[in-house]
């Protein structure tokens, strides 16, 4: 087809290539970018993550960060030339999309003065015909390549496993050797006049830390304490030696104390292993005994994690001895009470008061534990107000309500087993009752009862009659 | 002069040539093109398909000076290119120069493969060189010049098949197929009837000088250093020891003795040329090149042995190249 027409545009066709080029490139810087930032940014991120974990120092994660820039800075450099467009290129592109037969192509590659001008003028008038038909916007947009989508999406996994992971890492790493560093750092830092006071506050710090009666919640608090006195400490420096080594400190300080709200929360797990095993549920049972489970167990660990103590929740028979203590292992007892005339049948000769006592801070009700924990703490050290309590239940506990003990399959096993556990776990264990418990009453036993018959099956039954 | 003029004379060249030839359109404006590209068109076919007859009615709309030459194997050189003879004129004896049948516009070669390999050289120099030599003497022949040579692919026998040299100065090699169902029905009624057509002349008198204008033009059409570079590729794929570029574990590989040589090359460019013109364009577009690749090369790709035994034409080679030859 001829297009001999003069069109409005005023450009010239190899403008419009070399237009094309441009923009070309400009997606190849793109492309280029959009599969190399990605993974670059997430190996800093990941490097500022280690660093905060203390597991890399400043100046070497600053210096990884910089080289990882640097490779991905060069990655776009390396990739881009061998991909970016030619003249040849683009006028073919341009031929292609608006149907032209080699025209672009011919007038964008020729050498002008080489060729006859009445040739050429006519050439020039051709191709400018085709022009209308192009917008390089509309007919050559940038497309988002799958690489780019690979590149972010491998990029963003990398960072969440980071994410998660690296705590169970670090928990997994320091467990012995953060405080170890620690001495090391105070080590060197003794070594340095202007930091000896802050040494000795750390090394104090540092023995408080190993200290087995102070609890969790007060280490963390100490090496926060101390945390925030070295970055200050940190600001106030001048030598870049002094403050590195600050930093590690701090670095290693705030390990410390992810590790012991780490430890704090396996002791809450703990205690909802062992309190809230016993999963009890209230509701109405079909008399068999049946273990039943239900998700009431979960919910009171939190309302016990503000209660005094673990070893106060284990024990079923203390908690009772000190009911003014523990409202809550109050109101259990007090459901244990009100269960009293449903002994278990499979665990005859065993007081089941005792039993769920020691078991049932889980068997309060959601509700119970999450209240106290969440909203308003129970007064210590006296009868709880009537407010606290859910409605239907009261100081005498879970009145009137059914309910099923469930033990976990696990310490069954242990059990069965008498597997070592501590002192106090073997003694609860021991002063758990079987399951299942419920005291929801089982069908009256009437003897000589006719029992279900079964069924013949139907091509025996001629043969048996 | 301008494309507009050579398309106008091309068409109307074609258009006088189709009132006699039925069919064999493509054919028709291949031969044109080689005519203006200076070239020589080898026409291969079974008797009886009016090759002698598109020949004829070529050089009468071109309005040209046409001979016919029947190769025969006692054909001489001298019977071709003409011989001195002793005259008498006012009691002087002289040798005089008698020119052959070569000199002509348009000079038809009916059945070149039935002559002797002796004879056939002797057309080599008229074609290459558009000039003989006869006792010393070298003669100019006429222009523009034309060879149109036909060759029969059966009967073999009593035949010397021309060599690849010869082979190569033919600018094209055309296939004359049989005609479609519907063009022989009209072959019939134009040639079996009292009506017949008369071929009127297209080129005024000084006709030659036209035609060299054309072909001038034909030659100043532009074409893209990369698809020079295409040609380059394509011809070079041919090549059995390419190294570079030549497509690897294929036919190509496997049954070339020899590939197509720099006049391919050139062959190909000058009739993409010709094609762009008659397409009202003043530069060459890779579809030019891909539409005379077939005829410009098939007779210049040298078939091995194998290739004879299992049957694989040129034509079959030529488009594996063509598919293994990216444009870009």
């Amino acid at each position: 087809m001829q297009v001999l027409s003069r069109p409005s545009s005023p450009e010239r066709p190899e403008t419009l290539v070399h237009r094309l080029v441009a923009q070309l490139s400009r997606q190849v810087l793109w492309d280029s970018l959009l599969l190399f930032v990605p993974p670059a940014a997430a190996v800093v991120y990941v490097l500022a993550l280690l660093f905060q974990a203390a597991w890399l120092s400043r100046t070497g994660a600053i210096v990884a960060a910089i080289f990882t820039l640097g490779l991905g800075a060069f990655a776009v450099l390396l990739r881009r030339p061998p991909l970016l467009p030619t003249v040849r290129r683009a006028a073919h592109l341009v031929d292609q999309k608006s149907g032209a037969k080699d025209h672009f192509l011919t007038l964008a590659t020729i050498d002008p003065a080489s060729q006859p001008l009445v040739l050429l003028t006519r050439l020039r008038l051709q191709t400018e015909g085709f022009l209308n038909r192009i917008q390089l916007r509309r007919d050559f947009p940038y497309k988002f390549k799958s690489s780019a989508y690979w590149s972010l999406g491998t990029s963003l996994i990398t960072v969440v496993l980071f994410h998660l992971l690296l705590p169970i890492a670090q928990s997994a790493r320091y467990g012995a050797t953060v405080q170890e560093r620690l001495r090391e750092l105070a080590q060197q830092m003794a070594a340095k006049p202007e930091l000896r006071g802050l040494t000795k506050e750390l090394q104090t710090v540092l023995s408080k830390l190993d200290d087995p009666k102070i609890s969790p919640q007060e280490k963390q608090a100490l090496a926060q304490d101390m945390e925030r006195k070295l970055n200050e400490q940190q600001k106030k420096e001048e030598q870049k030696d002094n403050r590195d080594l600050l930093s590690q400190a701090a670095s290693a300080l705030d390990g410390l104390e992810k590790q012991q709200q780490l430890a704090s929360g396996q002791d809450q797990q703990k205690d909802q292993q062992k309190g809230g095993g016993g999963i009890q549920s209230n509701a109405p049972q079909d008399g068999q005994g049946e273990n039943k489970q239900s998700q009431g167990g979960s919910g009171e660990s939190k309302g016990e994690s503000a209660a005094p103590s673990q070893e106060t929740m284990d024990q079923g028979q203390s908690a009772q001895a000190k009911p003014k203590e523990q409202g809550q292992e109050k109101n259990q007892a007090g459901d244990a009470k009100n269960n009293q005339n449903q002994p278990d049948p499979n665990q005859p000769g065993k007081d089941p008061n005792k039993e769920k006592a020691g078991k049932t801070e889980g068997g309060a009700k959601d509700g119970a534990g999450k209240q106290q924990a969440s909203e308003e703490p129970p007064p210590q050290g006296g009868p709880q107000a009537d407010r606290f309590y859910k409605p239907g239940e009261g100081k005498e506990g879970l009145a009137t309500k059914g309910y099923v003990t469930v033990q976990m399959p696990e310490e069954l096993v242990a059990d069965a087993k008498g597997e070592s556990r501590t002192g106090k776990e073997s003694k609860n264990t021991r002063a758990r009752t079987q399951v299942p418990v419920s005291n929801v009453p089982l069908p009256a036993h009437v003897p000589n009862a006719p029992t279900e018959k079964q069924q013949v099956p139907i091509e025996y039954r001629g043969i048996i009659r | 002069m301008e494309p507009q003029q050579f398309q106008q004379a091309f068409r109307r060249l074609e258009a006088e040539v189709q009132k006699v030839i039925v069919g064999h359109d493509d054919l028709i404006r291949k031969i044109l093109i080689a005519f203006f590209a200076g070239g020589h068109v080898l026409l291969e076919g079974v008797p009886g398909l009016g090759k002698t007859l598109l020949v004829k009615s070529l050089s009468q709309a071109l309005g040209m000076s046409f001979k016919r030459i029947q190769f025969t194997p006692d054909l001489m050189p001298s019977d071709i290119v003409g011989t001195e003879v002793l005259t008498e004129d006012s009691g002087r004896r002289e040798f005089q120069f008698k020119r052959g049948p070569i000199f002509a516009h348009v000079v038809l070669a009916d059945e070149i493969n039935r002559a002797t390999p002796k004879t056939q050289s002797a057309v080599l120099e008229a074609m290459e060189e558009k000039q003989v030599t006869v006792f010393g003497d070298s003669h100019i022949l006429e222009t523009p010049f034309i060879v149109l040579a036909t060759q029969n692919p059966i009967e073999l026998e009593g035949t010397y098949p021309l060599p690849e040299a010869q082979l190569d100065r033919f600018f094209f090699k055309l296939l004359v197929t049989a005609p479609a169902p519907a063009e022989l029905k009209e072959i019939l009624k134009r040639t079996t009837g009292t009506a017949t057509s008369e071929i009127s002349r297209v080129l005024p008198e000084d006709g030659g000088q036209l035609v060299g204008e054309m072909q001038q033009l034909l030659r100043q059409v532009m074409i893209a250093p990369p698809i020079e570079d295409y040609v380059v590729r394509l011809v070079h794929a041919t090549q059995a020891d390419a190294v570079n570029g030549g497509p690897s574990k294929s036919l190509v590989k496997q049954y070339i003795r020899y590939g197509a040589s720099p006049r391919g090359a050139q062959a190909i460019i000058l009739g993409a040329k010709g094609n762009a013109l008659t397409e009202n364009r003043v530069h060459v577009s890779y579809e030019d090149i891909e539409r005379v690749l077939y005829p410009a090369l098939r007779h210049r790709l040298i078939l091995n042995f194998q290739a004879e035994a299992e049957n694989i034409s040129t034509d079959q080679v030529i488009g594996e190249v063509l598919k293994h030859v990216s444009r870009n």
